[in-house]
C-alpha cells in the first residue's frame, strides 16, 4: 500500500513535470499562430481563417494540461491570512480534507468534459465558424488535461498524508 | 429554499472555503459544483466543463500569456534598469525625487504590460533596494511600489479590462483608451502626494548627495534614451492595433515578440532568463485561467439562480433609488467584497451581476469599465486579500515587515478613493479620448 502510494506518487509527479515542460513552450507557438495570422492579412489579402480558432486550442491545452505543472510549482495562490501562519503539520491536516473538495470539483469537471466529449464524438460536432474544425479532438484534450489534474491533485493528497504520518516519500 | 438564501449560503461557504487556505480556484470550483449538484442533480454536472469551453471561445483570453510573457521578460532581463537610472539621475536631486522617479518608471512599464506583476517585481528587486539604501522612509516607498505597479490594470494594455469587455461585451480599444488619462491623473495624483509629503517631512525621501548628483550632461541626455525603449515596445503593439490592421490578440502577440526582440538586441536574454520568463509564464497563466474557469462555473450557477434579476428589482424597484446612490452603493460593496474575495474571481462573479444594471440604469459602460478597474486596483492592495500584498510580502527586501506592507498602502488607497471619486464627478477624464479616437 505504501509502496504503492510512494510509486504513484513519483509517476504522476514525473509525468505531470515532463508534460509540463513541453507544455511550457507550446506559448511559442501560440506566438506563431498569431503572428501568421498578421502577416497572412498583409500578404494575402484575406487573412487565414483558422489562425484564431487554432490559438484559442492551443491556449486551453496550455492551461489545462499544463495545471499540474503549475499545482507542482505552488503558484496558485490561497488566501493565506491563516494559513501562512499555520506550521506544516496544520497546513497538512486542513488540506487533506480541502483537497478532497478540489478533487471533487476536477471529478465532477471531467464527468461532463467526458459527457461532451463523447457528444461531440457520436455527432461529429463542428465549431461554428469558417473553418468548421471537428470539435472531438480538442474535448479530448481538455478532458486529458483535466485528468492529468486530478492525479495531481490525489497526488497532493497522499503527500499531506505522508506529512502527517512522518513519512518519506 | 429561497434563491436568496442560497445565494448567500453560496458567498458564504466561499468565504469559509477561501478562509482555510486551499488554493482559491479549488475553493471556489468545488463550492460552485456542490451548488450545481444540489440544486440541479446530474443536470447540474455540466456545469464546470462547459465553463471551460466559455472560457476557450472568449478569445481576447489569448492576450493573457502574451502580456504576462511579456512583464517577465522585462523584469528578469532587467532591461528596465536602465530605465530605473534614467529616473534615479533627473528626479535624484528633489527631496522624494526617486519615490516620484519610482512612479514614472512604473507608468512606463504599465505600458508595456497588461498586469501588475512585473511593475511589482521590477519595484521591488530593483527600486526598493536602492531606495532604502538612500534612506527612504520604507513604508513609504513599499506603498510607491504597490500603488504605482497597481497602475499596470488601468493603463493600456491591461488584462483586467480585455476581462471587463468580454463581460460587458464593449470594445476593448475603446476601453483601454479609456484607462489612459485615469491612469496619467492618479500616477499625477502619487507624484504631489510624494512631493507635499517629504516638502513637509524631508526625512521620509532625502535629495541625492551631492557628489552623486554630478553626472555630466551628455550622460544623462545618453540615459534618457533608456525612455525610447517602452515607447517603442508600447508602439509596435498599440499603433497596428489602433489603425485596425491587427486583431487585440495578434498585437498582443506582437508585444511579446517586441519585448522579446529588445531583450535580445540588448544582449540579455540568457538562458536563465529564458527559462525563468516561460516557466513563470506558464505558472502564472495557470493561476489566472483556473481562477477564471472555476469563477465562470460559480457565475453560471449565480446565472441559473436568477440572482441578477433579483439584485435588479432590489435595488431598483424594492428600494426605489435614484441611479447615483446605486452607482455608488454598487462600488462601495465592490471595495468591501474585494478586500475579501479573491480579485479575478470578483471579477469574473461580480461582473456579471453589475454590470447589466449599470447598462439599464443608464450609464456608459466605458466609462463604468474604468471605474471598475479602479476599484479592482483597491481590491489588489487591501488587506486581506490582495494580489500585491501577496507579490510584496514575497520580493521585498527582508527589512519590510507584513505591518509595513500592510500600514504602508493606507494613504494610497485613500488617494485611490478620490480618484475615484473624481472620475465619477467627471466622466470626461475617461471618456474623452475614446471618444476623440472613436469618434463616438
Amino acid at each position: 500500500m505504501l509502496k504503492a502510494a510512494s510509486v504513484y506518487v513519483k509517476v504522476v509527479d514525473r509525468f505531470n513535470y515532463f508534460i509540463g515542460r513541453i507544455m511550457m513552450y507550446s506559448l511559442f507557438v501560440m506566438i506563431a499562430v498569431l503572428l501568421w495570422s498578421t502577416l497572412s492579412k498583409q500578404i494575402f489579402v484575406v487573412p487565414a481563417y483558422w489562425t484564431l480558432e487554432m490559438a484559442q486550442f492551443l491556449l486551453v491545452a496550455y492551461y489545462l494540461v499544463g495545471g499540474p505543472y503549475s499545482m507542482q510549482m505552488g503558484s496558485h495562490v490561497r488566501m493565506d491570512l491563516f494559513y501562512g501562519e499555520w506550521s506544516d503539520r496544520k497546513k497538512a491536516w486542513v488540506d487533506c480534507f480541502t483537497v478532497i473538495l478540489l478533487i471533487f470539483y476536477l471529478g465532477v469537471m471531467l464527468y461532463g468534459g467526458i459527457d461532451s466529449t463523447s457528444y461531440a464524438l457520436e455527432y461529429n460536432e463542428r465549431a461554428p465558424s469558417l473553418w468548421r474544425p471537428l470539435m472531438w479532438p480538442v474535448k479530448a484534450v481538455m478532458c486529458f488535461g483535466i485528468f492529468l489534474m486530478l492525479l495531481q491533485a490525489i497526488s497532493e493528497l497522499i503527500k499531506d498524508v505522508a506529512t502527517l504520518r512522518k513519512i518519506e516519500i | 429554499m429561497s434563491y436568496e438564501l442560497i445565494a448567500i449560503l453560496m458567498f458564504s461557504s466561499l468565504m469559509l472555503m477561501l478562509m482555510t487556505g486551499q488554493r482559491v480556484f479549488g475553493a471556489i470550483g468545488a463550492i460552485a459544483a456542490i451548488a450545481a449538484l444540489t440544486l440541479w442533480g446530474t443536470g447540474g454536472s455540466d456545469i464546470p466543463f462547459s465553463a471551460a469551453m466559455k472560457v476557450m471561445k472568449w478569445y481576447p483570453m489569448l492576450t493573457l500569456p502574451m502580456f504576462i510573457f511579456m512583464g517577465y521578460i522585462l523584469s528578469e532581463s532587467r532591461i528596465a534598469e536602465d530605465l530605473y537610472k534614467m529616473f534615479h539621475v533627473w528626479m535624484g536631486p528633489i527631496n522624494g525625487g526617486l519615490a516620484i522617479g519610482t512612479i514614472g518608471l512604473m507608468v512606463l512599464i504599465s505600458a508595456m504590460n497588461g498586469l501588475s506583476v512585473a511593475g511589482m517585481a521590477i519595484g521591488a528587486t530593483v527600486a526598493l533596494p536602492e531606495l532604502l539604501r538612500r534612506g527612504y522612509d520604507k513604508r513609504m516607498i513599499t506603498g510607491v511600489v504597490q500603488a504605482g505597479s497597481s497602475l499596470g490594470i488601468l493603463v493600456p494594455p491591461s488584462v483586467v479590462l480585455v476581462l471587463y469587455a468580454m463581460i460587458a461585451r464593449q470594445p476593448v480599444g475603446q476601453l483601454w483608451l479609456a484607462g489612459v488619462f485615469p491612469g496619467l491623473m492618479m500616477a499625477g495624483m502619487f507624484i504631489i502626494y510624494i512631493y507635499i509629503r517629504c516638502r513637509i517631512q524631508p526625512e521620509l525621501g532625502p535629495p541625492l548627495p551631492m557628489e552623486e548628483r554630478n553626472v555630466p550632461r551628455k550622460e544623462k541626455l545618453r540615459l534618457l534614451w533608456a525612455g525610447v525603449l517602452p515607447i517603442a515596445i508600447f508602439a509596435s503593439m498599440m499603433f497596428p492595433f489602433l489603425k485596425g490592421w491587427t486583431s487585440l490578440v495578434e498585437s498582443s502577440a506582437l508585444g511579446a515578440l517586441a519585448a522579446l526582440t529588445a531583450a535580445i538586441l540588448k544582449g540579455r536574454m540568457t538562458k536563465k532568463v529564458f527559462e525563468v520568463s516561460v516557466r513563470q509564464t506558464l505558472a502564472i497563466s495557470c493561476m489566472f485561467m483556473w481562477i477564471v474557469l472555476a469563477a465562470l462555473g460559480f457565475g453560471a450557477v449565480f446565472d441559473g439562480l436568477g440572482a441578477v434579476k433579483a439584485i435588479d428589482a432590489l435595488f431598483t424597484e424594492q428600494l426605489g433609488l435614484n441611479p447615483w446612490v446605486i452607482l455608488i452603493l454598487m462600488q462601495l460593496s465592490f471595495l468591501i467584497m474585494g478586500t475579501f474575495l479573491d480579485d479575478t474571481a470578483m471579477l469574473v462573479i461580480v461582473a456579471p451581476l453589475y454590470v447589466p444594471l449599470v447598462g439599464e440604469l443608464g450609464f456608459d459602460l466605458i466609462w463604468y469599465g474604468v471605474l471598475y478597474t479602479v476599484t479592482t486596483q483597491i481590491a489588489y492592495m487591501t488587506p486581506p486579500f490582495g494580489y500585491n500584498l501577496f507579490l510584496m510580502r514575497s520580493m521585498a527586501p527582508p527589512e519590510i515587515t507584513l505591518r509595513d506592507i500592510y500600514a504602508s498602502i493606507v494613504p494610497f488607497v485613500l488617494i485611490m478613493v478620490v480618484a475615484l471619486a473624481t472620475l465619477m464627478v467627471f466622466p470626461q477624464i475617461a471618456t474623452w479620448l475614446p471618444d476623440y479616437v472613436y469618434g463616438r
